[in-house]
């Protein structure tokens, strides 16, 4: 077996394994060993409203925590609030039915009236030998006389008494007690026990009840309360014209336009707008429930003393209600839980706050640093550029000290022949005779003459004046043209023989004329000391401009004795020179500067033919396009 | 002197030598200008007085190899150096090689008409100078072969005994010779006869 199949066959395998384990967990309910319990938690209304979850929750860790054998929890939600169960109820018995056959269901937790009456009419089919395990409400709701046999209960107690203790805590200046309540069979077991519990109320408060009013007549009346009333409302399901409500909806009108605080005695209140309650909290109920279920699956009979847990009332208040009715949240006792809190956000989420802070400070800290890196590398660009033309300025300077007798003799030559031909005209005008056409002549010579020297001065403007370095596309023929005359001065000076040839094409370039100036004429002087000690007719230098393979190519190309091998690799190093007058910046500077403009610089170099600089800078972009040079 | 003297104006730049013709034009004089000292040279050689106004930089042989040009070949025009770049070197040498001034354009009126006018002037004294020794080597030249050799001791200083014993002649032919010559010389004395000699001898050497 080759060690690749053999990989194969483990792979094979695992994925076996894989594959029964996946549907070993989603079948396993159905052939479920015998050992694990099943119970099902059958909600009449809604299962994911708010006090269920927090019930539900609490149901699975008592029996995680109490139980020492599996658990497995099944659901099923009639939401008959929503759903109208009548036309429902056939189909969906027959697929419960059929969806449990294979099941035991040990034990059904019905919670509210719905359910257990769900239960009741349907659950020997269903879940047959199921016990079920009642949650609602004492009183009003259910009376334990009517569960099942073999069922036990967690019923919540009405607490009015509790409640209007709360109520009179917050109010203590109260006038009256206004008590809502409908005409319905749950409704009246309900004003029943409020009636008792008031009854017993110590208290010289006055206490009217309001049964059963139309919504219409019911919402203005307590709105016509003034705001020292306390409010109780209990449930309407019928008002006394016999008309259904949905006891929450009454609710919500009520406290809509009521000036007095309203209070309610049921948990599911607090949090529809009622300012607070005795109830009891979903959480205990869960608790009670889990030991009712473990009870129920240990088997043997229901144990009478245990058949209803009550779950004990506490107070439960809503901040936001508290705030509308400016009522004083320290008036109530220490243990009132308070929902609905403004509970400053970080001091809720204050891990998960500080941990995102923490995330935050260190992004920013990072872009920061990021930040502050990039403006340092731009700083530290610009002062290397400015450093760079700083030096090639300076270098430009000193040039310049070298050609300042080619710009003299440049600049003297047509202030000369001004200045004759002024004195000429002048001798002329003396004379008295009419040499009129001459004078004409002189003066328009001054005039091209005076053009022809400023025009110099500020071509050295350009070479020297300026501070910034500046790129733009220009023809490298215009920046040979604009230095032909200087170089052709500076070479009869130095009694050489200067050619120079430009492109017959243009030769567009991006970057600083000037300093592309600068590295011509560096490279033109060099050449000229290198021909300096020559005979005549090897003291010639050649300046070519042209295209080539690299672009544009700038060529200087002298007749020397060529540069000492051992100086080559120096060529281009700052302050090496083998002048003695020269500074050694030069060459050095034209490489920085061809570099810059994203060119490079070769030299060739023998003792026979001389030496000859190629300056190779890349065209621009626009280059392509068809553009017309002056000849 | 009856012929007019020409300035001769050496530079390269067409618009500086319009100029300056224009100008000696009409300062009265006579001018002409070339581009080159190649141009110059190849001018048929007069003998009209005059100078050279001469750039010190010129294509090809400068302003500076023109003056020891003509040093060499004996052409003592005079000339005043124009230069649009003065430096100490070259000025030195240029004077040094006889120029008659050393100018920087633009040059004043005033000041480039005077270096003419005093390069015009040496030329004429030069000019009457060489006349001068020209004529008087003409006269030398008259003299019989006894007459020089009396003259040349004359002229060193010996009395005309001594003369006549180292020629071996008579003390009176001497006395006669010697009057010939101061005749033919136009001389009054022995002392004018060594001041002649001493002209001679420098025009000669040169």
């Amino acid at each position: 077996m080759t060690p690749h199949g053999s990989k194969r066959q483990w792979l094979g395998v695992a994925h076996a394994l894989l594959i029964a384990l996946v549907l070993g967990c989603v079948a396993m309910p159905l052939h479920a060993a015998e050992e694990d319990e099943h119970v099902l938690m059958l909600y009449g209304l809604d299962p994911y409203l708010a006090p269920f979850l927090v019930m539900d929750k609490a149901v699975r860790e008592t029996l995680a925590s109490e139980n020492g054998g599996r658990v497995i929890f099944f659901s099923e939600s009639l939401d008959s609030q929503r759903f109208a169960m009548e036309r429902l109820e056939p189909e969906l018995v027959a697929l419960l039915a059929k969806k449990y056959r294979a099941l035991h269901i040990e034990v059904v937790v019905a919670v509210s009236r719905t359910a257990l009456d769900f239960f009741v009419r349907h659950g020997e089919r269903i879940w047959p030998g199921a016990r079920v395990v009642y949650v609602g409400f004492l009183g009003y709701e259910f009376r334990p006389s009517e569960l099942p046999p073999g069922a036990s209960a967690v019923l919540s107690i009405l607490d009015v008494a509790g409640t209007i203790d709360i109520a009179r805590r917050l109010q203590p200046d109260a006038h009256r007690i206004v008590v809502v309540s409908g005409v319905s069979e749950i409704d009246k077991q309900a004003e029943r026990q409020a009636r008792e519990a008031l009854a017993k109320l110590d208290a010289r408060v006055p206490v009217e009840f309001l049964s059963g009013l139309p919504l219409p007549e019911l919402a203005p009346r307590v709105a016509a309360e003034p705001s020292d009333s306390i409010v109780l409302y209990l449930t309407q399901f019928r008002d006394r014209d016999g008309r259904p409500y949905e006891p929450h909806d009454v609710l919500r009108a009520i406290i809509k336009t009521s000036r007095a605080p309203v209070y309610g005695a049921v948990e599911s209140l607090i949090g529809l707008g009622v300012v607070a309650g005795s109830v009891a909290s979903y959480g205990n109920r869960g608790r009670l429930i889990g030991e009712q279920v473990r009870h129920a699956l240990a088997g043997g009979p229901p144990d009478p003393s245990r058949t209803v847990l009550a779950a004990p009332n506490g107070c439960v208040a809503d901040a936001r209600a508290l705030q509308r009715w400016s009522l004083d949240e320290r008036r109530l006792s220490a243990d009132c839980e308070i929902r609905f809190a403004y509970v400053p956000v970080w001091r809720q989420y204050s891990w998960a706050i500080a941990l995102a802070l923490l995330i935050f400070a260190a992004e920013a800290a990072l872009i920061v640093a990021l930040l502050t890196q990039r403006h340092h590398r731009r700083l530290s660009e610009q002062r290397e550029q400015a450093q760079r033309t700083d030096l090639a300025r300076a270098a430009r300077l000193a040039m310049a000290g070298e050609l300042t007798g080619a710009i003299a003799h440049e600049i003297n030559q047509p202030l000369g022949a001004i200045l004759s031909n002024a004195d000429a005209g002048d001798l002329m005008l003396d004379s008295g005779t009419d040499r009129r056409d001459e004078l004409r002549a002189i003066l328009a010579d001054i005039r091209r003459d005076d053009l022809r020297a400023s025009e110099v001065i500020q071509r050295l403007r350009d070479l020297l004046g300026k501070q910034k370095f500046e790129r733009k596309e220009f023809d490298l023929n215009d920046a040979v043209i604009d230095l032909e005359s200087i170089l052709r001065a500076e070479a009869r000076r130095r009694g050489v023989a200067l050619e120079i040839r430009r492109a017959p094409e243009s030769l567009a370039i991006m970057g600083d004329p000037v300093q592309i100036q600068q590295v011509l004429i560096n490279l033109v002087l060099n050449a000229m000391d290198a021909v300096a000690d020559e005979s005549e007719d090897r003291r010639t230098v050649a300046l070519s401009a042209a295209k080539g393979e690299g672009g544009a190519v700038l060529a200087v190309r002298d007749r020397g004795r060529g540069i000492a091998p051992e100086h080559r690799a120096k060529l281009f190093e700052s302050f090496f020179s083998t002048k003695s007058s020269g500074m050694g910046l030069g060459l050095s500077i034209t490489r920085t500067i061809v570099e810059a403009h994203g060119g490079r610089i070769r030299v060739e170099s023998s003792s026979a033919e001389g030496t000859e600089f190629r300056v190779e800078l890349p065209l621009a972009i626009s280059n392509g396009a068809p553009s017309q040079h002056p000849a | 002197m009856s012929i007019t003297p020409l300035i001769h104006v050496v530079d390269d730049d067409p618009s500086m030598r319009a100029a300056l013709l224009r100008l000696l034009d009409a300062a009265g004089f006579e001018a002409r200008g070339y581009s080159s000292t190649g141009e110059f040279l190849l001018e048929p050689r007069s003998d009209r007085p005059g100078c050279l106004l001469l750039d010190m930089r010129l294509p090809g042989p400068s302003g500076l190899d023109l003056q020891a040009m003509l040093q060499r070949e004996n052409i003592t025009l005079p000339i005043v150096f124009l230069t649009g770049h003065a430096t100490v070197d070259s000025s030195v040498r240029a004077m040094k090689a006889g120029a008659v001034d050393f100018l920087t354009k633009p040059v004043k009126r005033d000041i480039l008409l005077d270096a003419v006018q005093r390069a015009l002037a040496r030329d004429a004294t030069q000019r009457e100078a060489r006349e001068k020794a020209d004529h008087l080597r003409g006269q030398f030249a008259s003299l019989t072969p006894r007459q020089r050799e009396v003259f040349d001791r004359v002229v060193a200083g010996k009395l005309n005994k001594q003369i006549a014993d180292e020629l071996s002649i008579a003390e009176r032919t001497v006395k006669r010779e010697r009057e010939q010559v101061m005749a033919k010389l136009n001389a009054n004395s022995a002392a004018d006869l060594g001041r002649l000699a001493e002209l001679l001898q420098r025009s000669t050497v040169r």
